[in-house]
């Protein structure tokens, strides 16, 4: 060994370059074990989380999910599609099922309340939300909403159940249109189709109501061939007749 | 254990607190402290990293080139947190959640390279990570006493439970907004230092 010491001593270029190396390869490595380690525990988490956002958009208890929602994906004319992966697996990516025409719809096998996923934009970051409505397509039975970003205390109010108990009942149509709901600054004060925005969050609500709009739009042609189905029939027998 | 390996923990509590001494960290003191709840964990996440850090660069600290001594501070500091954060979403999720951005913004906390450049890189390990959990906890106080004033009045709530009565608020009060705008954290910071100055006169500038 030169005096000088390994190569060429702590300073050289050559200790600096080998120094550096080494420690991004083991940092790499430890972080891709963690990763890979936890990575099946983190997904079921997240899975179970959006299961129990969406029964607890009905008013259900979570873990009930299973035993209760049928889950399938209909397309823009409301018509329900076969999709390679699952309806639940669609939310990890929402923003882009939704931009490929695929709308994953959570219906309750008894009641024939429906949930459907919501996604847009707030202030900072993505929201998203979960708005269950009832078997008349129109009245929210409940409504869930979270966000990635938003001011806590303010923007982030949108999360808290006390905001988004002020959903239940309202109204989703104007007769045949769908108006969805306004979020209205200043207090909505009885108005339909409206609830309070968030003080101090103006641009979150904006967000909210945006993504309540855009994405039951979507929806639309469902909703109305869900409540338009025994008028159907009735005509179909009488033609047949 | 020595009295001086024992100060280096107990120090950053109080005397030496790096939020109201050293001025360190008072970004994220803003940032998370308008609910108890965040407060405190994310006070518990900068104690994990900077205890980690603290030794896991003393340990390493005769091997570091000096030139590229601050990018290995980061990489060392960056995986932990990264680790941390891994590691919050994989067993309390919901807790993961609460804190959302700020597990990551821990990298950029001031406290946690001050205290690597200033204590661990010509320390010991087992004093460094003592130093370390100080630190962490000494932040972590200010920031559970921020959060519990914020939360309190800017919410009427503490850890989301209802504290001021609701005959209160038909009696006229109201929630304080001013309290979950970043500024009365600044302010809340100010008096705190202003009553540990108070406490501990050798720190009074003359």
């Amino acid at each position: 060994m030169s005096k000088k010491g390994f190569l060429g001593g702590k300073n050289s270029n050559a200790y600096i370059v080998f120094y550096s190396t080494v420690m991004v390869i083991i940092v790499a490595v430890l972080l891709a074990f963690t990763s890979l380690s936890l990575k099946d525990r983190q997904e079921a988490n997240e899975l179970n989380e959006k299961k129990d956002a969406i029964v607890a958009s009905m008013g259900l208890a979570k873990g009930t999910y299973d035993s209760v929602i049928e889950a399938y994906v209909v397309n823009k004319e409301g018509e329900v599609i076969n999709t390679t992966a699952t309806p639940l697996k669609k939310l990890f990516d929402l923003p882009a099922s939704f931009a490929a025409g695929e709308y994953p719809v959570f219906e309750n096998k008894t009641t024939g309340e429906v949930v459907l996923p919501l996604t847009g934009k707030g202030l900072w970051d993505d929201i998203w939300g979960y708005i269950a409505l009832g078997a008349d397509m129109n009245t929210i039975k409940g409504a869930i909403f979270d966000h990635a970003g938003e001011t806590p205390g303010l923007g982030a109010e949108i999360a808290t159940p006390k905001y988004q108990a002020q959903f239940q009942g309202q109204t989703i149509y104007e007769g045949e249109q769908l108006v969805g709901i306004n979020v209205v600054k200043g207090g909505a004060q009885g108005a339909a189709h409206s609830v309070d925005a968030v003080t101090g969050g103006t641009k979150t609500s904006d967000g909210l109501e945006n993504m309540i709009k855009e994405c039951l739009k979507c929806y639309d042609a469902f909703f109305k061939s869900r409540t338009a189905t025994p008028e159907a029939e009735v005509v179909e027998t009488v033609n047949a007749e | 254990m020595g009295n001086k390996t024992f100060q280096s923990l107990t120090n950053p509590l109080a005397k030496n607190n790096p939020v109201l001494v050293q001025i360190l960290g008072i970004c994220s003191a803003l940032a998370v402290t308008t609910q108890l709840k965040p407060a405190l964990v994310m006070g518990l996440s900068v104690t994990a990293v900077c205890a980690f850090s603290n030794l896991v660069l003393s340990l390493l600290r005769n091997g570091i080139p000096d030139r590229i001594r601050i990018i290995v501070q980061l990489v060392v500091i960056a995986a932990l947190v990264t680790v941390v954060n891994d590691v919050l979403k994989a067993y309390v999720y919901d807790v993961s959640k609460q804190l959302s951005v700020y597990v990551g913004l821990i990298i950029t906390n001031c406290i946690i390279m001050g205290r690597v450049e200033a204590f661990a890189l010509s320390n010991k390990p087992l004093p460094s990570l003592l130093d370390g959990i100080g630190n962490g906890l000494g932040y972590g106080a200010v920031l559970v006493i921020i959060g519990f004033v914020r939360e309190l009045f800017g919410s009427g709530t503490l850890f989301g439970y209802q504290i001021i009565p609701e005959s209160f608020y038909e009696a006229g009060y109201v929630n304080n907004g001013l309290m979950l705008f970043p500024p009365s954290a600044l302010i809340i910071v100010g008096i705190i230092i202003w009553v540990h100055r108070t406490h501990n006169k050798d720190l009074q500038e003359k």
